[in-house]
């Protein structure tokens, strides 16, 4: 009995430790861990891709990272993660922050935190010149995607008739429109862009001007993290201000990049 | 520590709940067709592999060892993606109005499979004493005849628990019918996580499925076995 008594005591004690630990503040273990642990994408151009030359994972997600990482004074370790797994990943703790061209969502919301809105873009598609001139011609087609995206659930939304493939990664779709195996791929212009410059026969085809949905960028944290939220929601705040946010956008989509885009009156703000 | 919630009626009912059901439905189409087909297509290579004609032989010993010995994934994108250069367009223009994803599933996973069906009737074949081929081409039956009425049907039953084997493979490889966009279990259960980031949930349901429907297949086999085929052995 009185072994079973010490047993039970050094049980409770040790879950009691446990629980203390777990509700340690991330922030506080990112700093003692001397890291922070980003899930970037790896093969998505612009935002987050393997250079060529350094054989390191660069982009603007990795970019602005690497700037909250410098801010609180610790190295920046990043993780590859695709569209389907970067949400396991940080609910699982195996990352501490997510910076993958991911779409802020009532329904991620759920699930994770979000800081301000970082990148605004806008989900359109890629088809050959000339074949589509508005939504309803697109409609009932075949639409190619990426798994686990949103735009595969906002073209099933916009397009109620059109059958949506979804490939593993957003090259074998542009693959499949070349091959005349769907009528569009859709996904986020920023995206789309990219994949199109650097398209063999890209002359052959066009982003026509149709937007089904606006996609503003969030970095994703854990739930319940506010200390962590914080911090990131004000360094995106100093890097708007100090300019830094401009440059790094200036960097991957300005006018001489591969992906040149419009920032536009997009400035990053508190709230949504 | 692990604060999950559970919610176990995102499968078992409503939308997701058709939706893995859908999956289901395309995963036993796709198994069901390329079982089939990559039986028959096995029987085939089986006994050219086996042909006195030397280029025969050698031809099923070169698809043997090729389909084998390649990755199943990279075939999918080989019929899938590849098939497109060698084609003319009049065909691929008449593939891109079906359903070209699920038949680029089926040739790749007929094909694949039937290389090791080829080889496991191969060795059911062996087995059998080759003596009785002897006879049987003694009492006048052809090679194909004699094949087809006394060696086949023994060696096949030989052959029954490696081939509940290969198509047990077969069923779970389909799963890799997704990569190309064919809507099957696995892929209708990552659907339901990118929608509603129940993973555990989702792809415990098709785990679930998945065993039961190996469950199904090997007693199927079994049955067939032991009610259909073993009468035969007694007479």
């Amino acid at each position: 009995m009185k072994r079973f008594v010490v047993v039970f005591v050094a049980l409770v004690f040790v879950a009691g430790l446990c629980g203390t630990l777990s509700a340690q503040d991330r922030l506080d273990t990112i700093k003692k861990r001397g890291a922070l642990i980003a899930g970037v994408k790896d093969s998505t151009p612009g935002f987050g891709f393997v250079d060529e030359k350094t054989r390191e994972i660069v982009g603007y997600d990795v970019d602005f990272v690497k700037a909250i990482a410098d801010k609180l004074g610790v190295k920046l370790q990043l993780k590859p993660v695709t569209s389907a797994s970067r949400m396991p990943q940080l609910v699982e703790g195996n990352i501490d922050i997510i910076a993958a061209t991911m779409t802020k969502t009532a329904e991620r919301a759920k699930q994770i935190d979000f800081s301000y809105t970082y990148f605004f873009t806008g989900q359109k598609f890629i088809v050959k010149k000339g074949t589509v001139k508005s939504l309803a011609d697109l409609d009932g087609k075949r639409i190619g995607t990426a798994k686990g995206s949103t735009s595969e659930q906002n073209a099933a939304k916009a397009l109620p008739k059109a059958t949506i493939l979804s490939f593993d990664d957003y090259p074998q779709a542009l693959l499949a429109l070349q091959q005349g195996k769907v009528f569009a791929v859709t996904t986020d212009e920023s995206i789309l862009a990219n994949l199109l410059g650097k398209a063999p026969n890209k002359e052959q085809y066009e982003i026509p001007d149709i937007q089904i949905s606006d996609e503003p960028y969030g970095l994703g944290i854990k739930k319940g993290e506010k200390g962590l939220v914080d911090f990131v929601n004000k360094t995106l705040l100093e890097m708007e201000k100090s300019g830094e946010a401009k440059r790094i956008f200036e960097k991957w989509f300005g006018p001489n990049s591969t992906t040149p885009l419009q920032r536009g009156t997009f400035k990053i703000t508190a709230g949504k | 520590m692990f604060k999950y919630q559970f919610d176990w009626s995102v499968v078992t009912s409503g939308k997701y709940f058709e939706w893995l059901l859908s999956g289901l439905y395309t995963t036993i189409q796709l198994s069901l067709v390329a079982i089939v087909f990559s039986f028959l297509l096995g029987l085939v290579i089986a006994m050219m592999r086996m042909s006195n004609v030397k280029p025969v032989r050698w031809f099923a010993h070169g698809y043997l060892e090729f389909f084998r010995n390649t990755p199943l994934l990279v075939q999918i994108f080989f019929w899938y993606f590849g098939s497109y250069k060698i084609l003319p367009t009049v065909i691929n223009d008449w593939l891109n109005k079906t359903n070209f994803e699920f038949g680029a599933a089926v040739i790749a996973l007929t094909i694949y499979t039937s290389a090791f069906i080829a080889e496991d009737i191969r060795s059911g074949v062996r087995s059998i004493p080759k003596e009785q081929l002897e006879a049987a081409r003694s009492s006048g039956f052809s090679y194909v005849r004699s094949m087809q009425y006394i060696i086949l049907p023994q060696a096949v039953r030989i052959t029954i628990p490696p081939l509940i084997n290969q198509f047990l493979n077969l069923t779970k490889n389909s799963s890799l019918a997704m990569t190309i966009g064919v809507m099957e279990l696995t892929y209708q259960a990552r659907q339901v996580e990118s929608y509603t980031f129940k993973g555990f949930e989702a792809f415990t349901a098709a785990t679930l499925v998945y065993v039961v429907l190996s469950i199904i297949i090997t007693l199927m086999v079994t049955y067939y076995d032991k009610v259909v085929l073993s009468p035969m052995k007694a007479r």
